[in-house]
């Protein structure tokens, strides 16, 4: 961090020499922004909104909330006796919602449970105590009568296709109805009639370890009921009418039949609340269920369970129950009125209907105004290359001269290599190795079939071709044609948002004596096809990776860097170069030697963006520029708010983009100098060069969006260099 | 109070004044490439206006006047007039003659009956950056004069700065007289007498004023894709406006980002701004837009063009009748100017130095196949 820091300073430092005509105060505005892009993590909003478990964290977030100011507001509302009754009510409310919750999945809503609740816990009532049934007995005519009150639901919302909201309105009512006529009846014989069963005691007020039975029940139906959601295949069904009701017909689900059941398994689960109820109060008053749906509901829809269908689980229903559940606890016992009481409670479910509906439909669009996040970044001004600049970077038009390789027929040579036959290998967006035969390069064959997008690519001491391929990690191709995996992934970063253990982008690698390979990857927060937008963000999203041949194992070597790409071992042995794109610079690695572990800036401020880097027959390095610097974008690489208000207002066609139109090839040496730079200026065979590899006297260019490989005859130099054949000293 | 909110809110949001939606190519105005296919009649140096009398073609190239013969095979120049500074506007006076405009300041009558006239200032205030001129049968000119902050050669900073201080003249060729019909205009850039009212293009604003004596002003046109410039009169009726560039998603983002728009003007050179051009791809140093990057060797002609050449056929009420492009991928861009002569139009595309012609017949019959 610390190095990064001074990096940073040296960088502003570097803008002042070169004399640019902003203001002083402009400068210090431009540290405030760069002490606050470097210290807010903007992009953590885009990553944790992107994760699936959002959808669940927002109501336990609430949840908390909830629970923490009531237990500062109320003493004691979380001790162990409270919680304990907390816990029966719960239980009981929280099988209800369970119900509720199958039903809302499944597309539907049952306005009905309030009035099956009352009128279950008066069957209960009526067997134990007016008939003296036996419990066993008692419950399961209570849960038949559940079933039966929910089957009438079901059967005329799953067969004759009524509205669910309107059949269980009237349920309600009728429900309701019966339930007046009969406690007016028999509420004085229930009174006055007590049951004398330990067993029918103890589910009403018993514990086991301090915990209440209607609990334990609680977690047996909701964690049969997660698996049934999640593992099984009624569960599934569920799921696929409430998505798309259509849908899951023309799939060949029975959706009358489903949805009946759900409406069934609403009134099973409704009596399972009603049992426990009645045995815990043994009161059939008239109040009894009365707004209990609009409870039910609330909780449902607070817990994250979408009205439209199609969305929600088992732990949304509870999370939703203990809010709705500490709520009317916590306000009870500041001794609100009731009327008060459910009058918050609807206002809380009109809040969490608003939000659920709004933030289901616009989640996936809030990630992706909200995604690319960029980060302020100062590069210094560009040296000029201009034709008549004097320096080595006047451009030429000495890449004019290059022949086309398979014009047409190679799509996306991101990175070209030979072998010691003169064979010419590159990738191609496809995701395959092609292979071209000397002497002339027009007959080619699919070497090999990796998939993803092949980029950088080595030979080791035994010919194999390793590969990093964009997408999918570091793979190997052996001299048998062979595809072999060798690594798709390193430890994971516990800082990190985003699961960045698996590889997204491996861009290029090298290989030392000892057997390590070093490779890059890019960026951890884009995919292939958006490798460019990385460099509007301009964060230091990328990392090195050493995979050690030796033992197996991948671990990161650097992170936070903006935009690795070329590796190359440099020729001490002990250290490698690497292109550090959007940074506009190149710098060498210690991994080895009485440097290790240190890091040095060879090439700052180049012009445009450096990408591979491979060795030449001179001991010095080739490296390609992939793209070209333009000051409209320097400029809004130090404006982030600018870059996040043109990525949120304007189409991403329209987006201010590096330029990855125009690039050159350049020669170097660890000394920091440039020697050499090679250009199209016309822009026609090569306008984009992302790789070159000499070879016995000539140079092969490639280019990730090119149609072409390039190939350039190069004066006064070894006409026998072999690049790998010298790395592993098998020329001599 | 309930502005400003309302602005911020635009701000936040990008609505209401921040939104930077740019109108389609749909329709009349469907993209074609008749203007990149057409002949080129000449290739000169520094074009910058064109006027004709129905034979002769009137070309402003610097500080000369050439004038060429339409009846003839090959285009064949000959200078008819030279000035110590830069023509910026040229008119054909209806009995002979030529309206000129020198570096944009001075407003003068070369040759036919009010020879020597001249004007440098209109309502008390000096002429700046008159860069059209349209002249009537009843001895009037139509003048435009850009903007009264920049000179006419800096038309991009006027756009940058958010201008609005073009104004345009009448002019009395018989008495000298002058009089302003309209200030405070978004870069005012080419008139003509329409009726009884007088169309001006006012570019920044990308729509056609009618300017009616009496009636005050309203559009005359659908709001733009392009910014408009130079108005000519079409055989048959109608009009043919030119579009100089294309009004672009980013462009008009960055005229409303007051920070970057200010650190652009202040620290980078004009021709590598986020602004429009009359031509580009001269150089890397230029901005570049997402879909410009070239993939497989080929660019997409549809892709935001920082340059375009754009001449609209407008009908007499201002409908877009049909229009010519110069698309992305071509050369023929930054149109300036089209006059309609002997049935052919000649277009000045001035960010490529040429004078194109193509057949009006011609023209419409492809695209009615």
């Amino acid at each position: 961090m610390s190095k990064m820091q001074t990096e940073h300073n040296l960088a502003t430092a570097l803008s002042g020499v070169a004399g640019s005509p902003a203001p002083v105060e402009e400068r210090w505005m431009d540290r405030v922004t760069r002490l606050r892009y470097t210290y807010w993590p903007d992009h953590v909003l885009g990553e944790i909104l992107a994760k699936r478990w959002m959808e669940t964290a927002i109501p336990v977030v609430v949840l908390i909330l909830v629970a923490f100011a009531l237990s500062q507001a109320i003493p004691n509302f979380l001790s162990p006796t409270a919680l304990s009754d907390t816990g029966r009510q719960a239980g009981e409310i929280g099988l209800v919602v369970l119900g509720m919750a199958v039903v809302m999945i499944v597309g539907g809503i049952d306005l009905s449970v309030g009035s099956m609740f009352a009128l279950t816990n008066f069957c209960a009532l009526f067997l134990m105590h007016v008939l003296q049934w036996p419990v066993g007995a008692a419950i399961a005519v209570t849960i038949l009568c559940g079933a039966v009150l929910g089957a009438f639901n079901g059967i005329l919302i799953g067969y004759f296709q009524l509205r669910a909201f309107l059949t269980t309105l009237i349920t309600l009512i009728i429900y309701r109805a019966i339930y007046d006529l009969l406690t007016a009846d028999y509420s004085t014989a229930i009174a006055g009639g007590l049951p004398n069963s330990k067993t029918w005691d103890f589910i009403g007020s018993g514990e086991w370890h301090g915990v209440p039975t209607v609990v334990y029940v609680y977690a047996v139906v909701a964690i049969f009921g997660h698996v049934l959601l999640t593992r099984l295949r009624p569960g599934w069904h569920i799921t696929a009418i409430g998505g798309s009701r259509r849908s899951a017909y023309n799939a060949g689900i029975s959706v009358r039949r489903t949805v009946a059941m759900c409406y069934v398994a609403s009134g099973v689960l409704t009596s399972l609340g009603g049992i426990f109820f009645a045995s815990r109060l043994a009161t059939a008053g008239g109040d009894i269920g009365v707004g209990l749906e609009v409870t039910v509901l609330t909780a449902a829809v607070l817990g994250g369970i979408s009205l439209g269908g199609g969305k929600g689980s088992v732990m949304k229903a509870l999370v939703g129950t203990l809010i709705v559940l500490l709520i009317v606890n916590g306000l009870t016992t500041l001794s609100l009125s009731g009327g008060y009481n459910r009058m918050v409670l609807a206002s809380i479910l009109l809040l969490a209907a608003v939000i659920d509906i709004r933030w289901l439909k616009n989640r996936h669009r809030i990630v992706n105004k909200v995604y690319v996040s960029p980060t302020y970044h100062n590069v210094p001004q560009a040296p000029s290359t201009a034709p008549d600049c004097g320096t080595v970077w006047a451009v030429n038009d000495r890449l004019g001269a290059a022949t086309p390789i398979g014009l047409g027929r190679i799509e996306g040579p991101e990175d070209v290599i030979l072998d010691r036959d003169d064979n010419l290998y590159s990738g191609s967006r496809h995701g395959d190795i092609i292979r071209f035969f000397p002497p002339d390069y027009q007959r080619m064959e699919v070497f090999a079939h990796i998939g993803g997008t092949p980029l950088g690519m080595a030979f080791d001491r035994n010919d194999n071709l390793y590969v990093c391929v964009g997408g999918m990690g570091l793979y190997r191709v052996t001299p048998s044609r062979q595809v072999e995996k060798v690594t798709d992934e390193t430890n994971r970063n516990y800082w990190s948002i985003n699961d960045d253990s698996r590889l997204r982008l491996a861009d290029d690698l090298d290989i030392t004596d000892d057997g390590r390979i070093f490779f890059s990857e890019a960026t951890v927060r884009f995919e292939m096809d958006e490798w460019v937008i990385d460099g509007l963000e301009a964060r230091g999203n990328g990392r090195i990776i050493c995979f050690d041949t030796n033992t197996g194992k991948t671990h990161t070597v650097i992170r936070g860097l903006r935009f690795p790409n070329g590796i190359c071992i440099a020729s001490d042995g002990k250290s490698f170069l690497f292109a550090e794109t959007f940074n506009c610079s190149v710098k060498r690695h210690w991994f080895d030697g009485p440097k290790k572990g240190s890091t040095e800036i060879v090439l700052a401020n180049l012009p445009g963006y450096p990408d591979n880097i491979n060795n030449s027959s001179d001991g010095h390095y080739w490296m390609s520029l992939a793209g070209m610097r333009s000051p409209a974008l320097d400029l809004a690489w130090k404006m982030p708010g600018f870059r996040s208000r043109m990525v949120r207002r304007v189409a991403s066609d329209e987006w201010l983009f590096p330029n990855m139109n125009a690039g050159c090839v350049l020669k170097f040496n660890e000394q920091g100098q440039v020697l050499d730079t090679l250009w199209d200026f016309s822009g026609k065979n090569h306008p984009m060069i992302t790789s070159m590899r000499e070879h016995r006297g000539s140079l092969y260019l490639g280019g990730v969006m090119n149609n072409r490989i390039g190939r350039l005859k190069l004066e006064g130099v070894d006409p026998d260099f072999i690049q790998y054949d010298r790395r592993w000293r098998k020329d001599k | 109070m309930i502005d400003a909110l309302r602005d911020w809110k635009d701000r936040l949001l990008g609505r209401g004044n921040a939104s930077i939606t740019v109108p389609m190519f749909d329709g009349a105005l469907k993209s074609n490439s008749l203007l990149e296919d057409a002949t080129v009649f000449a290739a000169l140096d520094a074009p910058e206006d064109m006027a004709t009398d129905g034979r002769w073609l009137f070309v402003a190239d610097g500080p000369t006047v050439l004038r060429y013969d339409t009846t003839a095979t090959d285009a064949c120049a000959t200078e008819a007039h030279r000035f110590d500074c830069p023509v910026t506007a040229l008119a054909c006076i209806p009995g002979g003659g030529l309206a000129v405009a020198l570096d944009g300041r001075e407003l003068r009558i070369v040759g036919g009956a009010h020879d020597g006239r001249r004007w440098d200032a209109v309502a008390g205030k000096k002429m700046n950056a008159v860069n059209a001129i349209s002249a009537s049968p009843d001895g009037r000119l139509f003048v435009t004069d850009g903007s009264r902050d920049y000179p006419w050669t800096r038309w991009q900073h006027d756009l940058m700065n958010l201008g609005h201080s073009g104004r345009v003249f009448e002019l009395n060729m018989n008495n000298g007289g002058a009089r302003e019909l309209a200030s405070g205009l978004a870069h005012a850039f080419g008139a003509c007498a329409a009726g009884d009212a007088v169309w001006v293009s006012e570019s920044w604003r990308h729509r056609v004023m009618a300017l009616n004596q009496g009636q005050g002003a309203r559009e005359a046109t659908d709001p733009l894709p392009g910014y408009p410039s130079r108005i000519s009169p079409a055989q048959g009726g109608g009009y043919w406006l030119t579009c100089f560039t294309l009004r672009t998603q980013l462009v008009e983002f960055v005229l409303r980002e007051p920070a970057y728009r200010k650190r652009m003007l202040a620290e980078i050179e004009p021709q590598y701004w986020i602004a429009p051009a009359l031509n580009s791809g001269n150089t890397f140093l230029e901005p570049l837009q997402g879909a410009q990057l070239k993939m497989m060797g080929i660019v997409k002609p549809w892709a935001p063009p920082r340059s375009y050449g754009l001449v609209i056929r407008l009908s007499p009420e201002g409908l877009v009748r049909y229009s010519l492009h110069s698309r992305f991928d071509g050369k023929h861009h930054g149109v300036v100017a089209a006059v309609e002569c002997q049935d052919n139009l000649y277009v000045l595309a001035k960010g490529c130095g040429r004078i194109l012609r193509l057949s009006v017949a011609g023209a419409e019959r492809s695209l009615r196949s």
